[in-house]
């Protein structure tokens, strides 16, 4: 491996070429990691890119954990600048995000919990990826994650307690990938579009003849380029076969562990935290690619499925999902209908799978504001819903619908 | 105008024109003996009926088996389309064919593509 086959991204975009002149492909940094955009008919590219770039400065913008400008920062700074809490009236996209993050926690049981952000910050996740310590001391105690339950959104209001710090790192870049594919897609009536935020990717319009060709990989950051403070893995992981599979509708979403790696107290951490425990997840499964009807409940359940273990074969067969795990040993199980042979179609559900809130109320200026997400205490036992059950409601999109 | 029962030359009436008791009325097989002509009649009528029933009964046949057992006259055109509702539901003509990635999906924070000549590459954020 060279340095010579390192790009430098930067904030403008790049066109790739991949030898198909009727599409068009660009790509550039974004979201603390790279956004790639496909388009046909080709001529219509700088149009989608325009779109795509609206979108993904408006959700840096709303629900960024590292800007400390960003909507998001300043909710859970709170009044008082320092430990949060209290109660504030959000943009409707960052509600909308929000509302995303809480329906992917009660549909994974809390497995994927937004109020790991404070947990994060203690494993040294506290910045951009890229500027993250080289090394410290590892936390004493794993720092404990307050629970999606005290959470309350009602409409655009959003109430935190304090010291709660929220990171929507596993439904935030695919929603964005929904909602920039979904806008895009409209600069292109007659064409199709292909939107990857780091490897969370939706397409929408009409897919190329047999849908997107999309390279599903489980690699480790190669060793010796990794972002200064970002450390290596510990030890190269024995290789998993890659796949490519071909994409039409829907989305599809990788989570792994083999990324996003820096060092503590001389141990290798990773980004995915087990709520219940506050610490990078343990389980047997080291990449979970996931399809879904749309990219943020993709990613939900590639990221649950990491922190499940080995209940998640079950969960994403049931969720009817089609799913490629790789165990830590490269060796790979399909679930859910995930095609098994080169260049299969993936088919994810045309419906969502995520139980919506209680419905769109009427926003100020009476129009309807994000589906409201009041959450009230559960019943005991209502949580750890990870065992196959579908909570009651209507079956669409979260993030079906797009506010700003 | 000549009535159709007008006296033509060459023609030759069938017995029972003039009798009371045409076919009409009293010529079933029921009301025993019919004369000639209603017997014609009644022979004709009983072959159409059945030259009928057999057309319809053919027709119906032949309809089944081609709705059933004939291909499609034309390709199913398989309808793609993606999350945005309303943009673009139908296959159209022109549509590209890609037979290498154009995007890869693995762990957030390092993308991998393959170019052409197989030559990979990895992008990161943070490394501009």
């Amino acid at each position: 491996m060279t340095a010579a086959r390192y790009l430098t991204m930067e904030n403008t975009w790049r066109r790739i070429d991949t030898g198909a002149r009727t599409v068009g492909v660009a790509e550039r940094a974004a979201l603390g990691t790279s956004a790639r955009v496909a388009a046909w008919p080709a001529h219509r590219l700088d149009r989608v890119l325009a779109v795509v770039d609206t979108e993904l400065a408006l959700l840096d913008r709303q629900a960024s954990r590292f800007r400390p400008d960003s909507e998001i920062s300043a909710a859970c700074r709170g009044a008082d600048g320092a430990q949060g809490g209290g109660s504030r009236i959000v943009s409707e996209g960052l509600a909308e995000a929000i509302a995303v993050a809480l329906a992917a926690a009660r549909w994974t049981g809390g497995l994927v919990d937004p109020t790991v952000g404070g947990a994060l910050c203690s494993l040294g996740y506290d910045r951009d990826f890229a500027a993250i310590r080289s090394d410290g001391a590892m936390p004493r105690a794993p720092s404990q994650v307050p629970g999606w339950q005290s959470v309350r959104l009602d409409g655009r209001r959003l109430r935190l307690a304090a010291g709660t710090w929220l990171d929507l790192g596993a439904t935030a870049k695919g929603l964005g990938a929904d909602r920039a594919a979904r806008e895009a897609a409209a600069a292109v009536p007659a064409g199709g579009v292909l939107v990857s935020l780091g490897g969370d990717i939706a397409v929408a319009g009409e897919a190329p003849v047999g849908g997107w060709p999309v390279l599903v990989a489980d690699e480790p950051e190669p060793t010796g380029q990794l972002p200064a403070g970002g450390g290596r893995p510990a030890r190269f992981p024995p290789p998993s076969p890659r796949q490519v599979v071909r994409l039409a509708t829907g989305a599809l979403a990788t989570s792994s562990i083999l990324c996003r790696q820096w060092r503590r107290g001389g141990r290798t951490l990773h980004h995915i935290v087990d709520p219940r425990t506050g610490r990078p997840a343990a389980g047997p499964w080291r990449t979970v690619s996931v399809a879904a009807a749309n990219c943020a409940e993709a990613n939900t359940a590639s990221t649950a499925a990491i922190i499940a273990g080995d209940q998640a074969p079950a969960w994403l067969a049931a969720q009817g999902v089609p799913a490629r795990l790789v165990a830590r040993d490269g060796s790979v199980r399909l679930v859910g209908g995930w095609p098994a042979i080169h260049e299969g179609l993936l088919e994810p559900p045309e419906t969502g799978r995520m139980p919506a809130g209680p419905g769109p109320v009427a926003g100020p200026g009476g129009r309807a504001g994000p589906a409201a997400v009041v959450d009230r205490p559960s019943p005991p036992g209502a949580t750890r819903r990870l065992a196959g059950r579908t909570p009651p409601g209507p079956r669409r999109s979260p993030g079906g619908r797009r506010w700003r | 105008m000549d009535r159709d029962d007008a006296e033509r030359p060459g023609w030759v009436r069938l017995p029972g024109y003039d009798d009371d008791t045409g076919y009409q009325r009293d010529a079933g097989p029921w009301r025993g003996a019919a004369s000639p002509r209603a017997g014609g009649v009644r022979r004709l009528r009983r072959a159409s009926n059945w030259t009928a029933a057999a057309l319809i009964a053919g027709v119906a046949a032949a309809t089944g088996y081609f709705v059933h057992h004939a291909p499609p006259a034309a390709p199913t055109v398989t309808t793609v389309t993606g999350t945005a509702p309303g943009t673009g539901s139908t296959a159209g003509p022109g549509k590209p064919t890609l037979s290498s990635p154009v995007a890869t999906s693995t762990g957030s924070g390092v993308v991998v593509t393959t170019g052409p000549g197989g030559v990979k590459t990895y992008h990161y954020r943070g490394d501009n």
